[in-house]
């Protein structure tokens, strides 16, 4: 087990977030939020319904504006950038509530995962990556992505994200819907996931088994980061252990 | 391979007859025909768009009824095809302003938006044309029936051309996933408010070449008439019967709209249009992926 404060010398933030406020319409859901991930890690984002965990993830990924503050990512300020074009610097985002393309099969929504530019290379490869990682996903290759169980669609959501190749994958409640032990299934592989050197920030509603996998948390209510620390600090908390573990 | 041998080969027959044909047919078949692939075109060109993003328009009978109005007004001011390209460029440009501002709804009010904006134009044309004391516009000295004959031919082929290019395309499985899932579009990267306008322009430019042959053929421009929604209507019609989501579908859905219509309008005019609403509703029902979908079906049948 190495010394946290070594590791924090040691790592550098693939992205930081300065103040960043961000919303819909006329509500403003973010307040100032500070946030960062370090390079390499899981960083779970805890926090009850409504506290902002799922805009946090649309205004990182750039699918809603930033109404002010910053997002640094990999050395550069993408917070004015449109979704594709962070997604061409290596954030993607797989959404919450899946979102799979009822009607293209297995193999075709793993092609078109591949569409950004950054993709490209070596797309052919990393789709028997894909199935190597996701198993299920293969038998399942002519299905139509629609008729797949919840689990095999979070999966299939998981592997059109990562065929984009990206730096930072942002994970909207991975693990919404799922049978438990489906949802391990899940949790396994995002390990295996971040062991190829592949950033995670996932948001769950699953508190434990979140900051069990997770390296570092963050907890957030109302609009801003509550409290912030290495996952395994944050479980022997009380107040978290109180609040969102019913302990 | 064998077969697909054997649609090129069908192809290659098909254009080759489509290419013979004037020679072979009367003034009034050729009128059938030349009808057909005006309708393969527009069809064509609205699946290029609404088929693969499911943005469905109920407008596009503004982007023929302009070509048809930009043709009227140029016709023997330039050669015949500055003005065909005027026209598509007309249409282009029309779906380049409307589809900024329409293209930010989606669903049922796309629709409204498309059908209203439409007739909004249409009504404008009529205001210009009374305030010129115009009631119509003759047209003297239009090219042979021939010649448009082969306009329409290279229309319908350039416009199948592109669904069929476009739907294996990067660009094509792009606006796909935009009709599946916009959101989950936009997080693979797809940059789906400028493939939007750009699938939309593209589609209005042949319907705006269509529009100029059109009243070259029917020699009389008539905003109530070159603008009726009526079009619109009848495209997404055949669209939905033939398939809207590959390039045989339309050809399919056109084909078979047209000899319905000639067989029956002439024999039985009270039901014809009701026949056609139960076909409608029963495809739409029973055969939601219109001919070409359930011909390729049963050809993945039989081959498994």
């Amino acid at each position: 087990m190495p010394d946290p404060l070594h590791v924090d010398l040691l790592r550098v933030d693939l992205l930081q977030a300065k103040n960043l406020c961000a919303g819909y319409g006329e509500m403003e859901i973010l307040k100032t939020v500070d946030f960062s991930i370090r390079e390499g890690s899981i960083t779970a984002v805890i926090g009850s319904n409504g506290a902002g965990k799922t805009t946090l993830m649309r205004a990182l990924s750039g699918l809603i504006a930033t109404r002010s503050g910053a997002i640094t990512f990999d050395g550069g300020v993408v917070s004015g950038l449109p979704a594709h074009e962070r997604l061409e610097k290596g954030v993607a985002l797989v959404p919450e509530g899946r979102l799979v393309f009822p009607d293209f099969t297995v193999h075709e929504t793993l092609k078109v995962g591949a569409f950004s530019p950054r993709a490209h290379e070596g797309w052919k490869q990393r789709i028997e990556d894909m199935y190597a990682l996701f198993p299920r996903l293969l038998q399942r290759k002519q299905s139509r992505a629609g008729s797949l169980s919840g689990g095999e669609q979070q999966m299939l959501a998981l592997a059109r994200g990562l065929m984009s190749r990206p730096k930072l994958l942002l994970l909207d409640e991975p693990s919404l819907g799922l049978a438990p032990m489906m949802a391990d299934e899940v949790f396994r592989q995002l390990r295996t996931i971040r062991d190829s050197g592949i950033t995670i920030c996932l948001v769950e509603q699953n508190v434990q088994a979140a900051l069990d996998i997770a390296d570092y948390g963050y907890v957030m209510e109302d609009g801003h980061v509550k409290m912030h620390g290495p996952a395994a600090e944050l479980l022997t908390m009380g107040s978290i252990r109180e609040s969102y573990l019913g302990l | 391979m064998k077969t697909r041998i054997f649609s090129l080969a069908g192809i290659a027959v098909l254009l080759a007859l489509c290419i013979a044909a004037p020679q072979m047919l009367d003034a009034y078949s050729l009128g059938v025909a030349l009808q057909l692939l005006s309708w393969i075109a527009l069809t064509q060109s609205w699946v290029t768009f609404s088929g693969l993003t499911g943005y469905v328009s109920l407008g596009h009978a503004v982007f023929y009824g302009l070509g048809a109005y930009v043709m009227a007004l140029l016709w023997q001011s330039a050669p015949l095809w500055e003005i065909l390209l005027g026209s598509g460029f007309a249409g282009a440009l029309l779906a380049l302003v409307i589809g900024y501002p329409a293209l930010r709804v989606s669903g049922p009010y796309f629709v409204i938006l498309t059908l209203g904006l439409s007739e909004f134009f249409k009504y404008i044309v009529i205001a210009v044309e009374a305030g010129l004391e115009s009631s119509g516009r003759l047209i003297f000295g239009a090219p042979d029936p021939e010649t448009l004959y082969y306009i329409m031919l290279l229309l319908a082929v350039v416009a199948t051309l592109l669904t069929w290019g476009l739907a294996r395309s990067r660009w094509g499985a792009g606006l796909r996933a935009i009709r599946e899932d916009e959101t989950a579009a936009e997080t693979l990267g797809v940059p789906v408010t400028f493939l939007k306008i750009a699938a939309f322009v593209i589609s209005a430019f042949i319907p705006g070449v269509v529009g100029a042959v059109w009243v070259l053929r029917t020699t009389y421009f008539e905003p109530m008439q070159l603008f009726s929604p009526t079009t619109s209507f009848t495209i997404v019609t055949m669209a939905i019967i033939g398939g809207s989501d590959r390039a045989p579908g339309p050809i399919f859905g056109a084909a078979f709209i047209v000899l319905l219509s000639e067989l029956l309008w002439a024999r039985a005019p009270h039901v014809y249009l009701v026949i056609l609403g139960v076909l409608l509703v029963s495809f739409v029902l029973f055969v939601p992926k219109g001919i070409s979908g359930q011909l390729a079906w049963l050809m993945r049948r039989r081959r498994a």
